[in-house]
C-alpha cells in the first residue's frame, strides 16, 4: 500500500468523525491561540514600552513615586506628580554635565489628549545620537513663539481630534480619561477661556507623545496665572500679588535631562539624592524595574497557560485514544487485507497528528490575531506602539503541544493495534 | 477436483494442534488437523459447531495466528504468522471474507474494493474496471457509491465477496459468511463464492455450520471440539 493510501484513509477518518475532530482541533487552537496571545502579549508589551521610553535619558521631577513620574512624563499617563521651579531648569541648562534640558509642563488637556507646555529645547531629543530628530514637523511650523496661543498636535491627536492647521481650540485644566480612553476632558474642571490656534502638526513618534498637543510653557505659565485667570472680577486685587508670586507661579512638571556622558549621568544621579524636594530617574530602568513587578504576575499567568496546555493535552488525547479504540474493529479488518502493523499506526498516528497540526496552526494564527487587537486597542488610548516580532519563542508552546500530542497519538496507535488482533473473527 | 497427480499442493497441513492459554494458566485445546492437501481451484467446507476451532483454523490458513504445533505449507513454503512479511504476502495471496463487518465503513462499496486493490498492489486501472464489472455482476453497480451502512446484510455480503476475489488470490477464506443471511441470500453468496474462486482457480476454504451450504461444497473437513486440559495437561471433565 502506498504512503498516499495511507493518508487518504486517515484524512477520510477525520472527515467521518467531523465532531471529534472539530473538538481536537478547537481545543488545540484555543491553548495554543492562549499561548502565543500571551506571549506575545507580553513580549509586545515590554518592547513597546522600552521603546517609548527611548528618547528620554534623565527625568528630573519632584519628589514621590518614580513610577507616578515615568508614567506621567513618558507615557502621558495617570495624574501629572507635583511640580517643581522653574529655576531647575535654567539650572540644569547651565550645567556642565548637561547637554540640554528641555522643561516639560503637564495639567492641561484638549478632550482626553494631553497639552504639554515645553521649549524648543524638546526638538533636541535624538533616539541616539546618529538619529534624525525625535520631534519633527510633518505640517506647518513649530509654536515656540513664547506668548502666542499656538499648539502643534501630535499626529495621532491631529488624526483623531481632527483639528487641522488654522482650526482654533480651548483646553480644559485636569487630564480625565473616560474608561475607554477618550475625552471626557469637558466635563471635569473648568475650560480654559483662551484660544489656541493649531500651527502645525508633528511627524509620529511611534509612541505616546502622538497622543501630546505642544503649546509654549510661557503660555501654560500664563493661564495658570492667578492674576490672569481672576483679571475680569477682581481687576485691582490682582495687581497686588508682588513679583515674589509671580516667580512661584514659573513651574515646570518634569525636566527632560540629555547628559553629556554616563558619568555624566551618574554624577547628576548623585546630587539630586540628596535633593529633599526633587528627583531624578533613569526612565528606562523604572521601565525595566516596573517589569520586573509585572514578572511575578507574568509566571503565574504563563504557569496557568502551561497548565491549560496540559489539560487540554489530556483531553485531546483521551479523544485520539477513544477515536482510535473504536475503530479496532477497522484496523483488524485493514491487517486481514494486508496492511502491516506499522502502517495501521502510521494511520492512527496520521489521524492525530493531522487533527492536531491543524489545530496548532489556526491557534497560531488566532493567538497573533488576538493579540493584535489587544494591541490596537492599547495604543488607541496609550499610543504605546507595541511590536509583534515573529519569533521562534512564541511558537514553542504551540510546537511542545504538537510534539507531546504527536507522540501521544503515537502511543495511542501502537497500544490500539496491539488490541485489534483480538477483534478477528 | 481439478488437480492432477502431478501438480503440487497449495496447500498442506501437517499434524495442526493449536491451544489458547487461558488467563488462570490452564490451555484450551481448540484445534486438531492431522492432515489436509489442498488444490487450487478446490473448495472445501470447514464443519464443526460452534467452538470447535474454524475461526481458528482460518487464522492460521491466513498467517494471523502462529499454531501451537504443526505446520502450514502454502506453494511448499511454511507460514509463519506475525512475520513482517506475512501482512505483504496475505495482500497478495489471500482473499478474504468474515461473518459480518467486512467493508470499512467510512467509504463507499467502490472504494471499499478499490482500496482493496491497492493494498493488493492491483494497479488502478485495472481495479477500477475488474470493480466495476464485478458490482454490475452481483447487482450492486447502482450502489457502489453508497456506504455500507446503507446496504441490506446480503448486498453487504456480495459486495464483500467481490472484494475477496478482486485481485484473483489464489486462497480464498469465508468464515461463516452466510451465517447472517437468509436461505435466500445465503444461497445466492455460497453460488457466487463458488462460482468467482472457480473462474480465478482459487482454493476457496469456507467455515459454516450450515448443514444447506456445506452440501454445496464438494470437500468437507469436519473438527470437533476438543476438550480442556488444565495445568497439569490432564482433561478438564
Ligand atoms: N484469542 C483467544 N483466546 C482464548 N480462547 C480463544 C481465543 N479465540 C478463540 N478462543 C476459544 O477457542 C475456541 C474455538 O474458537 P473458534 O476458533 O472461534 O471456534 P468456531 O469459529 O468454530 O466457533 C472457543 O472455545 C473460543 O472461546
Ligand atoms: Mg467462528
Amino acid at each position: 500500500m502506498k504512503g498516499f493510501t495511507a493518508l487518504r484513509i486517515a484524512l477520510r477518518h477525520l472527515r467521518s468523525r467531523a465532531f471529534q475532530t472539530f473538538s481536537v482541533v478547537s481545543i488545540t487552537a484555543f491553548s495554543a491561540g492562549l499561548a502565543v496571545a500571551l506571549f506575545l502579549l507580553a513580549q509586545g508589551l515590554r518592547l513597546g514600552l522600552i521603546r517609548a521610553a527611548e528618547p528620554f535619558d534623565l527625568i528630573v521631577g519632584a519628589k514621590g513615586s518614580p513610577y507616578q513620574l515615568v508614567l506621567n512624563t513618558v507615557f502621558l499617563q495617570d495624574v501629572p506628580v507635583g511640580n517643581i521651579p522653574w529655576e531647575n531648569c535654567a539650572a540644569l541648562s547651565d550645567d556642565a554635565r548637561v547637554g540640554f534640558a528641555a522643561p516639560l509642563g503637564f495639567g492641561d488637556s484638549y478632550r482626553g489628549y494631553p497639552v504639554v507646555g515645553t521649549t524648543p529645547d524638546i526638538l533636541n531629543v535624538r533616539v541616539r545620537a546618529s538619529d534624525p530628530p525625535w520631534l519633527r514637523i510633518g505640517e506647518g511650523r513649530w509654536c515656540f513663539g513664547e506668548s502666542e496661543f499656538e499648539a502643534v498636535l501630535g499626529a495621532r491627536a491631529a488624526a483623531e481630534t481632527g483639528l487641522r492647521v488654522g482650526d482654533v481650540f480651548q483646553s480644559s485644566h485636569g487630564v480625565v480619561q473616560s474608561s475607554h480612553g477618550l475625552a471626557a476632558g469637558g466635563g471635569y474642571g473648568h475650560k480654559h477661556e483662551e484660544k489656541y490656534r493649531v500651527v502645525g502638526i508633528a511627524e509620529t513618534v511611534h509612541g505616546p507623545y502622538d497622543r501630546a498637543i505642544f503649546v509654549p510653557l510661557g503660555v501654560l505659565w500664563k493661564i495658570h496665572d492667578p492674576h490672569h485667570a481672576h483679571e475680569d472680577e477682581e481687576d485691582g486685587h490682582a495687581h497686588e500679588h508682588g513679583e515674589a508670586e509671580e516667580a512661584h507661579d514659573r513651574e515646570v512638571t518634569a525636566i527632560l535631562v540629555h547628559p553629556k556622558s554616563y558619568t555624566d549621568a551618574y554624577s547628576l544621579a548623585v546630587s539630586f539624592q540628596r535633593s529633599a524636594d526633587k528627583q531624578l530617574v533613569f526612565p528606562a530602568q523604572t521601565v525595566v524595574r516596573l517589569f520586573s513587578l509585572m514578572g511575578r504576575g507574568e509566571a503565574f499567568l504563563s504557569a496557568v497557560v502551561w497548565a491549560v496546555g496540559g489539560c487540554a493535552l489530556l483531553t485531546v488525547l483521551l479523544v485520539l485514544y477513544w477515536s482510535g479504540a473504536a475503530r479496532g474493529r477497522e484496523r483488524a479488518l485493514l491487517h486481514v487485507l494486508g496492511v502491516p502493523r506499522r502502517t495501521l499506526v502510521f494511520i492512527s498516528w496520521l489521524e492525530g497528528t493531522a487533527a492536531l497540526l491543524a489545530g496548532t496552526l489556526l491557534g497560531e494564527l488566532a493567538g497573533r490575531a488576538g493579540a493584535g487587537a489587544v494591541f490596537a486597542l492599547l495604543s488607541r488610548t496609550t499610543a504605546v506602539t507595541p511590536a509583534v516580532p515573529l519569533t521562534w519563542q512564541e511558537c514553542l508552546a504551540p510546537a511542545v503541544f504538537l510534539c507531546a500530542g504527536s507522540l501521544g497519538s503515537l502511543a495511542a496507535a501502537w497500544n490500539g493495534s496491539r488490541t485489534h488482533m483480538e477483534r478477528l473473527g | 477436483m481439478g488437480q492432477s497427480p502431478r501438480e503440487a499442493p497449495l496447500l498442506e497441513i501437517r499434524s495442526l494442534r493449536h491451544e489458547y492459554r487461558q488467563p488462570d494458566g490452564s490451555r484450551l485445546r481448540v484445534l486438531r488437523l492431522d492432515s489436509l492437501r489442498a488444490f487450487r481451484g478446490e473448495a472445501l467446507a470447514v464443519a464443526g459447531p460452534s467452538g470447535s476451532g474454524k475461526t481458528t483454523l482460518l487464522h492460521i490458513l491466513a498467517a494471523l495466528v502462529q499454531p501451537s504445533e504443526g505446520e502450514v505449507l502454502f506453494d511448499g513454503r511454511s507460514l509463519r504468522a506475525s512475520h513482517p512479511s506475512s501482512a505483504r504476502w496475505r495482500a497478495l495471496s489471500v482473499g478474504y471474507v468474515f461473518q459480518d463487518v467486512n467493508l470499512l465503513p467510512d467509504f463507499s462499496v467502490l472504494e471499499n474494493l478499490l482500496i482493496a486493490g491497492e493494498i493488493s498492489g492491483v494497479p488502478r486501472a485495472a481495479a477500477q474496471e475488474r470493480a466495476l464489472s464485478l458490482l454490475r455482476r452481483l447487482g450492486l453497480e447502482g450502489r457502489r457509491h453508497n456506504r455500507p451502512a446503507k446496504l441490506s446484510l446480503g448486498e453487504r455480503q456480495r459486495a464483500a465477496v467481490a472484494r475477496a476475489v478482486l485481485h484473483a488470490p489464489p486462497l480464498v477464506l469465508a468464515d461463516e459468511p452466510t451465517a447472517s443471511l437468509d436461505a435466500e441470500n445465503a444461497r445466492a453468496v455460497t453460488d457466487l463464492l463458488l462460482e468467482l474462486c472457480g473462474e480465478s482457480r482459487s482454493l476457496l476454504i469456507a467455515a459454516t455450520h450450515d448443514e444447506a451450504v456445506k452440501k454445496r461444497f464438494p470437500r468437507l473437513v469436519e473438527l470437533n471440539k476438543l476438550a480442556e486440559l488444565n495445568k497439569e495437561g490432564r482433561i478438564v471433565p
